[in-house]
């Protein structure tokens, strides 16, 4: 692709675009343009054709171009001050953020929007990029850690929206069809004042381009015009973040241009920056003119409500993984985690803390908790019999599936090398997530069996994608992750026109993928702890495996180690303890990102240990989180897997922060 | 064929079933003489409804603290303990109240076998097509009251609720209104329109009020569409149901195909409070008792 795409040239390559995009537009205003031709608008009656042509199909068509161009621009601008092919407003969690930003604001300030969606859009992307920025600062910003923290505070960002959908589902509709980003217009309103404020922002930009150019000769030469490299990355990261901000703000969350179109124009052979910058924002603008053109054209066929942010997003997250051969300068694979202090005290330290831990924990869930008034109790004991046929259940379930995401977590991060992978970035609870769907929605009746059979179907499914997708590079991790992520924004994208529908079935889909624990029964508990059983021993056998292979690929099969064996193995076994969580917990297996960093912060560094601790402290959190789910809302029972998510997210982020200064 | 249905059945289970039945059975006709004391928790809202409307008192439901927000009517009576979301039900609470009987509805299927643990559960299916409007709801409530020991409540709600609804549509046939758009907007840009099979096309159909939209809907009885699909030259008139989010109208205030629709220009845009959609009789009577007074006749 990438060879046809370079002999056609930038400009041919626009040219060729712009043709196509001209076809579609041109097939969508014939008949209305006709029509109008043929009878003259009459000011006095209302006609059908003409206004809608007026006020609904053409304003669409320019919103659609100038959001295309900002987004296109956005990711170019990213893509240059951050080094790095991935950057984009959505792989960077910036959308995610507004996203949560617009859905606060819809909830509990809905008098804001009379003043600024734009601030309050603007606001959430901020924060969630120096989120991005502050998990990844200790990374040297490295293009697979930034992709990977960008899917966390997205996967974060996402949770809490739908805790919220939960919670207040009479406006389920109006943030999923924002989240899914529909162009729907019905005056010039938007499309002009979307126009003046991009070109607010296009004059700074338009100053930085010849600064920014000035990265292609490396940090020296910035630096030796008097300029700040690093507040010069700020600056533009800034612009960019506005751009994406004042689309979302405008349309709602449009996924994957802002990723495409920069990729298309570096494709092209577009070597000076100040080029691939015009011809990002050129494709861009294209490029969603098409997808939007098209989706109008076609929208007869179809009575059901399709946004266009949704199909952009659908078709352009494969794009990562027609990415993968071409990325391999820019992913030079992460350097070991370090590994300093190889002492071995720390097992028995770490023991000595945890466990008390977990044992003071697990008495406090199951003895405390709130009787039918609502007020604090500890459990009477005529009551322990009836109260613990329910809470038993729960609590083991949590603890088994905890222990299994530590355990993942470790095996993952030792094995890509990544401190940012968790088990999610596999891409086997996406793969879950969306069987479930599909069976909630093609194939009306789901209970419980047939749920999980969808969930284990759709893990299998992903599981296997991902061993073909990685077996020409003998597991490379870095492969591995982008396929995962690439799956994951895939799978979200179609979760979200499924629910965008307004349909009640999004909500079971949402209680499911929010790792409710509700019905977990003796059965299924019983199952998950007897898989933790069987899965813990074996995953410390691998103890051997995950110290060498911290070594280096190189190293690691100097010293006899079959490298694709290992992480063929290594995998599975991560993507079989994920998949078993995910049944109980749901997708949201947060607690695998965390529990390693955990052991960690105590000083852990051998895998053996870290295994074990991960275990332990993976079993604790699980169980912290299911009691909190219970009681702190009380009568409302929150779903456990969000709550986990909600808890573990500011603590990871404190771990990560204080490790910078200890280390 | 019957005989070659129970042989394949387990009989351990079809011994437990029996059993349960026989219990549930027992159980009923005792609460049909004292009715007021069958506990029951009931996991759906619009098997609330009926219940309350039937003068049955559950003991407990899902999400009770959202019902004056969405349901409204009939009132909540004070004491009815609140069992959480419907996504996840607080299993633990409802143990600890011990009913007698538990209304499930389709939409919580998944968790039936926990359920009955606790208690035996009945399951009402509330969403149904059918040839006649509103046979669904009636049914509802007819077997509700032959179950709850209430069926003499139940023969009198359904008589007295046709009686309204005859009430209703000979208003409606001596006004002849303008045919109406109902909407929900979702923001500035789309509504969600009813009709198809829903709640609210049911009562349209009942007392004779015509369906403006004559585009798709989709299983339940709605569709999202952007507002310029509303673009119409006919004349109708539009009635919204509330909660409008605020910057709605006044976004829509910018666009010319909005504020030049005939309809638009002629006032005839009006909100009507909450109504719950997924709702049984006594929302499609709240419903068509609203919306009655604020329908337009058509010119003369």
């Amino acid at each position: 692709m990438s060879a046809t795409l370079r002999s056609l040239g930038p400009l041919w390559m626009t040219l060729a675009l712009g043709l196509l995009a001209a076809g579609v537009v041109t097939l969508l205003l014939a008949g209305p343009v006709m029509h109008l031709l043929a009878q003259p608008m009459d000011p006095e009656s209302y006609d059908v054709g003409a206004l809608t042509l007026m006020y609904s199909t053409l304003p669409r068509l320019v919103i659609a171009l100038l959001c295309g161009a900002a987004l296109g621009a956005s990711g170019a601008i990213l893509q240059q001050a951050l080094r790095n092919p991935l950057a984009s407003p959505t792989t960077l969690g910036i959308d995610a953020g507004a996203r949560l930003a617009l859905a606060l604001a819809t909830l509990f300030v809905p008098a804001l929007f009379g003043i600024g969606r734009d601030m309050v859009s603007l606001l959430g992307s901020v924060i969630t990029t120096l989120g991005v920025f502050a998990l990844v600062r200790h990374r040297g910003f490295s293009a697979l850690s930034l992709v990977l923290a960008g899917l966390v505070v997205s996967l974060y960002c996402g949770a809490l929206s739908s805790i919220l959908i939960l919670a207040k589902d009479h406006y389920l509709a109006s943030l999923l069809i924002w989240g899914s980003g529909s162009l729907s217009q019905q005056s010039w309103q938007p499309s002009l004042a979307l126009a003046w404020r991009l070109s607010l922002v296009a004059i700074p930009a338009a100053l930085l381009l010849r600064p920014l150019s000035l990265l292609d000769l490396g940090d020296e030469s910035v630096r030796s015009l008097g300029l700040s490299p690093a507040r010069l990355r700020m600056f533009a990261v800034g612009i960019a973040v506005v751009l994406s901000a004042l689309v979302t703000s405008a349309v709602g969350v449009i996924g994957f241009i802002g990723l495409v179109a920069p990729v298309l124009a570096r494709l092209t052979g577009a070597r000076r920056f100040g080029h691939r910058l015009l011809l990002s924002t050129a494709i861009g603008s294209l490029l969603l003119l098409l997808t939007d053109a098209t989706l109008q054209t076609l929208a007869g066929a179809t009575s059901e409500f399709i946004p266009t942010g949704a199909v952009t997003a659908v078709l352009g997250s494969p794009l990562i993984l027609l990415l993968l051969p071409r990325l391999h300068a820019a992913l030079r694979p992460p350097t070991p985690m370090a590994i300093r202090a190889l002492t071995a005290i720390p097992l028995r330290r770490s023991l000595r803390v945890v466990i008390p831990l977990l044992a003071v924990l697990l008495v406090a869930a199951m003895a405390v908790g709130r009787d039918p008034t609502g007020a604090w109790q500890l459990l009477p004991l005529e009551q322990w019999h009836e109260i613990m046929t329910w809470r038993m259940p729960r609590v083991v379930a949590a603890l088994a599936s905890g222990a299994l995401l530590g355990i993942a977590g470790v095996v993952l991060q030792r094995l890509t090398g990544n401190e940012m992978a968790s088990p999610e970035v596999l891409g086997v609870s996406a793969g879950s997530i969306l069987a479930v769907a599909l069976s909630l929605f093609v194939f009306a009746g789901i209970g419980p069996i047939s749920e999980n059979l969808a969930a284990v179907l759709g893990g299998a499914c992903v599981l296997a994608a991902i061993v073909w997708l990685g077996r020409g590079a003998a597991f490379a991790p870095e492969r591995v992750l982008l396929a995962g992520i690439a799956l994951n924004a895939l799978i979200d994208a179609l979760v979200g026109v499924l629910s965008a529908t307004g349909d009640p079935r999004a909500l079971v889909l949402l209680a499911w993928m929010a790792g409710s624990m509700s019905g977990t029964t003796t059965t299924a508990s019983a199952t998950i702890a007897a898989v933790a059983m069987v899965f813990i021993p074996v995953s410390l056998l691998s103890a051997r495996w995950l110290a060498i292979l911290s070594l280096g690929g190189s190293q690691a099969q100097a010293l006899g180690l079959r490298l694709a064996r290992a992480r063929l193995l290594l995998l599975l076994l991560g993507a079989v303890l994920t998949g078993a969580a995910t049944l109980v917990v749901g997708p949201l297996t947060f607690v695998g990102l965390m529990a390693p960093h955990i052991g960690l912060a105590l000083g852990i560094r051998l895998p053996l240990p870290s295994l074990l601790c991960a275990a332990l402290s993976g079993a604790t959190i699980m169980a912290l989180a299911d009691w909190l789910a219970r009681t702190v809302a009380f009568p409302l029972q929150l779903p456990t897997g969000l709550v986990a998510a909600m808890v573990g997210a500011p603590f990871l982020m404190f771990l990560l922060s204080r490790r910078s200064t200890s280390l | 064929m019957n005989q070659v249905c129970i042989k394949l059945v387990n009989p351990d289970l079809r011994r437990r079933r029996l059993l349960a039945g026989l219990a549930l059975g027992s159980l009923l006709s005792r609460f049909a003489r004292s009715a007021e004391e069958l506990r029951v928790a009931c996991l759906d809202w619009a098997l609330t409804e009926t219940m309350l409307a039937l003068g049955s008192r559950p003991i407990a439901i899902v999400a009770a603290s959202d019902w004056n927000r969405f349901v409204v009517e009939p009132p909540l009576p004070p004491g009815v303990a609140d069992l959480g979301l419907q996504q996840d039900i607080n299993l633990e609470l409802l143990a600890t109240l011990k009913p007698d009987l538990i209304l499930t509805s389709p939409f919580i299927t998944g968790l039936d076998s926990v359920l009955q643990r606790i208690a035996p559960t009945l399951q009402f299916s509330i969403f149904q097509k059918s040839a006649q409007p509103l046979a669904q709801p009636r049914m509802l409530a007819r077997d509700l009251g032959k179950r709850l020991g209430k069926a003499v409540q139940a023969t009198r709600y359904l008589e007295s609720a046709e009686q309204q609804l005859d009430a209703y549509r000979t208003q409606v046939a001596a006004l002849r209104p303008l045919p109406v758009l109902l909407v929900s907007f979702i923001d500035g840009r789309h509504v969600r329109v009813y009709g198809g099979e829903g709640l609210f096309q049911n009562v349209f159909d009942r007392i004779g009020i015509t369906n403006a939209w004559t585009g798709d809907s989709n299983y339940w009885g709605f569709t999202t569409v952007g507002i310029e699909r509303l673009a119409t030259d006919r004349n109708l008139q539009l009635i919204a149901l509330e909660p409008v989010p605020p910057d709605a109208l006044p976004t829509l205030r910018y666009s010319p195909l909005w504020s030049r629709l005939p309809f638009v220009k002629a006032g005839q845009v009006t909100t009507l409070p909450p109504v719950l959609m997924f709702g049984a009789l006594p929302s499609a009577l709240r419903f068509a008792r609203l919306v009655v007074p604020r329908l337009k006749g058509q010119p003369a």
